[in-house]
């Protein structure tokens, strides 16, 4: 009990060792639940034909589109490689060899400072990507709603001890495990927040402290789409009825805990994407083996990234994020 | 004595102010009693600048200087104009800023650094280069770090008048690859500046002294070859030379790619100020306009004939448009406006002013300055500018250097000043 209470202290500081965190029975009991997770969402996917390809760690370019944070360079035999912050391009080539193809992949991100007392940011972390074939953002939204209800429900339906030990209420569980999740635009999330008195941008991603008042708000997971352009990576897709907006959305957990997933209909146009390119000031020349994929062509297609971390922290209803990492990097400090 | 010339500018009259101070702005007082002094109509004629051809023309009625006396009780002086400003979402001691420094090796490590430190001290904001990271690095782990770009924000922020100045990190097409913004804004070290509102980034769209190129560096073939995965290298100078041109892309703009780029940088560093440097384009002023539009803290204007930089011939005789030119394109704007070219003394700057600039950067100025005086020379350089633009603000019944407008102006070729905006 004393362990419980000290998950609900405020501002909770990292772990000063690892075998201090290790060893910890919230840490075991988080680190189950997780596992469980992973097990659920492998088996719902696989369940609806979706083949499971191990990620690279490396490579010549990673995903561009993370806010404000530095890629990992990496000397590879000369060549400056990057670790990945997502695994996005080479899912979008991965639709050349299957139609509907997932992975728990690894990402690397060098957040800003700032992100350190977000309470969800972690330096490494986690992502079950998902990437469909001719897809839509509909029907890839409905089945980021289908796997996180199944996840949840096996945990609830399996893990009700290792809930109750981390003092998690396996009853916040039944909206979202009852009923659709909640969907509204960005345009409308921003005159939420404007009417909650948050200065927020209306021309970029909704800022941190917004997005935590939003999910403070709900009793379930909720999505919000249509992000406008100047706040996501080129490979999200323009709709062409309504330039400036992105066919995109982000799944947004309840509780105060945010962001758990984002996910767009991709860009696969070659001409488009090198545009998009310059409008998110990269240098095409560094895309090389992609663009060449995009020129001979590859696949529309919809997807999204669930963060394993931000998940598990959500259904174990943990103050901190790091706390659902076994080896916990937190932005700017040194740690295993 | 270094080996830095710029035949092209008046190095001597800079290199002086740099070594005297305020007293540059007078002639020898040696002299006072002995020598009969007056303007040298052949001087600003010869010159087809349009901003030299300006003059600035002080009234006899000054309802200003009324208001002002009022406020002071007593009749107001030069001393009395205040010259503190807002510098591109800075507050900044004066409407003056550092340029970068081009693509060059002129901009070497120790003057980067002094002009640095002498930035800071003075309280204004300072621009460091798209060069700096490539170059010389950034500074955290294997390199040296009083080299590298870490190294100048550290000398800049280690001097720095509290709450005062900035610093600008510039970034182009090609540094995009070594994410310069992501590093600098991701750095424990740069944390103070961010927390202070005293961190800006800079869109590179072009620049002066080589509008529509990219930025250039003449490089050992050994060194280009390390290179030439990312830049173009050119052996323009022939199979016997050692040497050869690296050249940047001067990177693809449409006014939509303009304003997704500003908006990106404003979604991904939101604690950070947003600056535009704009070469000096025919569509200038369309191309301020997005920038602004699109949140743009500041739109920074190279003249043709400003730039430290390297760059070809027929580029610094016949392209782009005098700064002069760029200001009456722009006309009426709704936010910062910046200008850079040929900047070292205080008649033109408060001319520029006077045209619609909200403050204007000292770029070769600068490097000669600190090339003259590696402790003081840019601080006195600047008492020098000041003093004059304290005393040619006052002749104008103003005492504010932000008051000036067209109507403290006058062409002697009898063309009004009519800006376009």
């Amino acid at each position: 009990m004393t362990q419980l209470l000290a998950i609900r202290g405020a501002e909770r500081p990292p772990p000063a060792d690892p075998r201090e965190h290790l060893s910890s029975p919230v840490t075991r009991s988080v680190l189950t639940i997780q596992h469980r997770m992973l097990t659920a969402a492998r088996d719902f996917l696989c369940g609806q034909g979706f083949i499971e390809l191990l990620p690279p760690i490396i490579g010549p370019v990673t995903d561009p589109g993370a806010r404000g944070a530095k890629q990992v360079d990496v000397d590879y035999y000369g060549h400056r490689y990057k670790l990945m912050t997502s695994a996005i391009l080479y899912k979008q080539a991965s639709l050349t060899a299957f139609d509907k193809i997932f992975c728990i992949a690894p990402n690397v991100r060098l957040e800003p400072i700032e992100t350190a007392t977000t309470s969800r940011h972690l330096v490494e972390f986690h992502q079950i990507d998902v990437e469909v074939a001719g897809a839509s953002r509909a029907g890839v939204m409905q089945l980021a709603e289908g796997l996180v209800g199944h996840v949840v429900g096996e945990v609830v339906a399996r893990l009700r001890g290792e809930l109750d030990s981390l003092g998690r209420d396996a009853g916040t569980f039944g909206p979202l495990l009852a009923e659709p999740f909640g969907r509204r635009t960005h345009a409308q999330a921003v005159t939420d927040l404007h009417a909650m008195g948050h200065a927020q941008n209306p021309d970029a991603e909704i800022d941190w402290a917004g997005e935590a008042m939003l999910s403070r708000q709900a009793s379930k997971p909720f999505f919000i789409t249509d992000y406008p352009k100047g706040s996501r990576g080129f490979y999200d897709r323009e709709n062409r009825e309504r330039p400036g907006f992105l066919q995109n959305f982000d799944l947004i957990a309840p509780e105060g805990y945010g962001e758990l997933c984002s996910g767009s209909e991709r860009e696969h146009d070659y001409a488009t994407i090198i545009a998009r390119m310059r409008e998110t000031g990269e240098n095409p020349a560094k895309y090389g083996w992609y663009l060449r994929m995009v020129r001979d062509g590859i696949p529309g297609s919809a997807g999204f990234g669930i963060g394993v971390e931000r998940l598990t922290r959500y259904v174990a209803g943990l103050d901190s994020v790091w706390q659902a990492s076994a080896y916990p990097k937190i932005p700017g400090v040194a740690s295993p | 004595m270094s080996t830095l010339r710029a035949e092209a500018f008046p190095e001597s009259a800079v290199r002086a102010r740099a070594r005297s101070g305020a007293a540059g702005a007078l002639p020898d007082p040696d002299e006072y009693g002995r020598a009969l002094f007056g303007a040298d109509p052949a001087r600003c004629a010869a010159s087809g600048d349009p901003i030299d051809r300006l003059r600035l023309v002080p009234p006899v009625f000054v309802p200003r200087r009324l208001d002002k006396l009022v406020d002071l009780a007593r009749e107001p002086v030069y001393r009395d104009v205040e010259l503190d400003t807002v510098v591109g979402g800075f507050r900044s001691t004066l409407p003056l800023y550092v340029s970068a420094f081009g693509s060059t090796d002129a901009a070497s490590v120790s003057l980067g650094l002094a002009a640095s430190r002498q930035a800071g001290r003075l309280g204004i904001p300072m621009v460091v280069g798209e060069n700096v990271m490539p170059v010389n690095g950034y500074g955290r782990i294997e390199e040296h770090t009083g080299r590298s770009l870490l190294g100048r924000i550290t000398a800049y922020a280690d001097h720095a008048l509290d709450g005062l100045g900035g610093v600008v990190v510039q970034q182009s097409t090609e540094d995009a690859d070594a994410e310069v913004w992501n590093l600098v804004y991701s750095d424990p070290n740069v944390q103070p500046l961010l927390e202070s509102s005293r961190l800006a980034f800079e869109l590179k769209v072009g620049q002066g002294a080589k509008p529509g190129l990219g930025g250039m560096t003449v490089l050992d073939a050994a060194a280009a070859t390390r290179l030439a995965d990312r830049f173009t290298i050119d052996p323009v100078f022939g199979g016997g030379s050692t040497r050869v041109l690296r050249s940047s892309s001067p990177g693809t703009f449409t006014d939509e790619i303009l304003r997704q780029q500003i908006r990106l940088m404003r979604n991904n560093f939101p604690r950070a100020r947003v600056w535009v440097k704009l070469p000096p384009a025919r569509d200038v002023r369309e191309a301020a306009l997005v920038a602004w539009e699109a949140g743009a803290d500041a739109v920074t204007v190279d003249g043709a004939e400003g730039g430290t930089g390297w760059a070809p011939v027929a580029f610094l005789q016949h392209v782009g448009l005098s700064l002069g030119e760029c200001l009456r394109r722009i006309g009426e704007h709704p936010s910062c406006l910046l200008v850079s070219g040929r900047m070292w003394e205080g008649a033109r700057v408060a001319k520029c002013l006077a045209l619609g600039a909200n403050a204007v950067g000292l770029g070769r100025a600068a490097l000669i300055a600190v090339d003259t005086d590696v402790e003081d020379g840019l601080v006195n350089l600047v008492e020098c500018l000041s003093l004059e633009l304290q005393m040619l603000t006052s002749a104008l019944g103003k005492y504010h250097v932000g008051l000036l407008g067209l109507e403290d102006v006058w062409s002697d070729a009898g063309a009004v000043w009519s800006p376009t905006g």
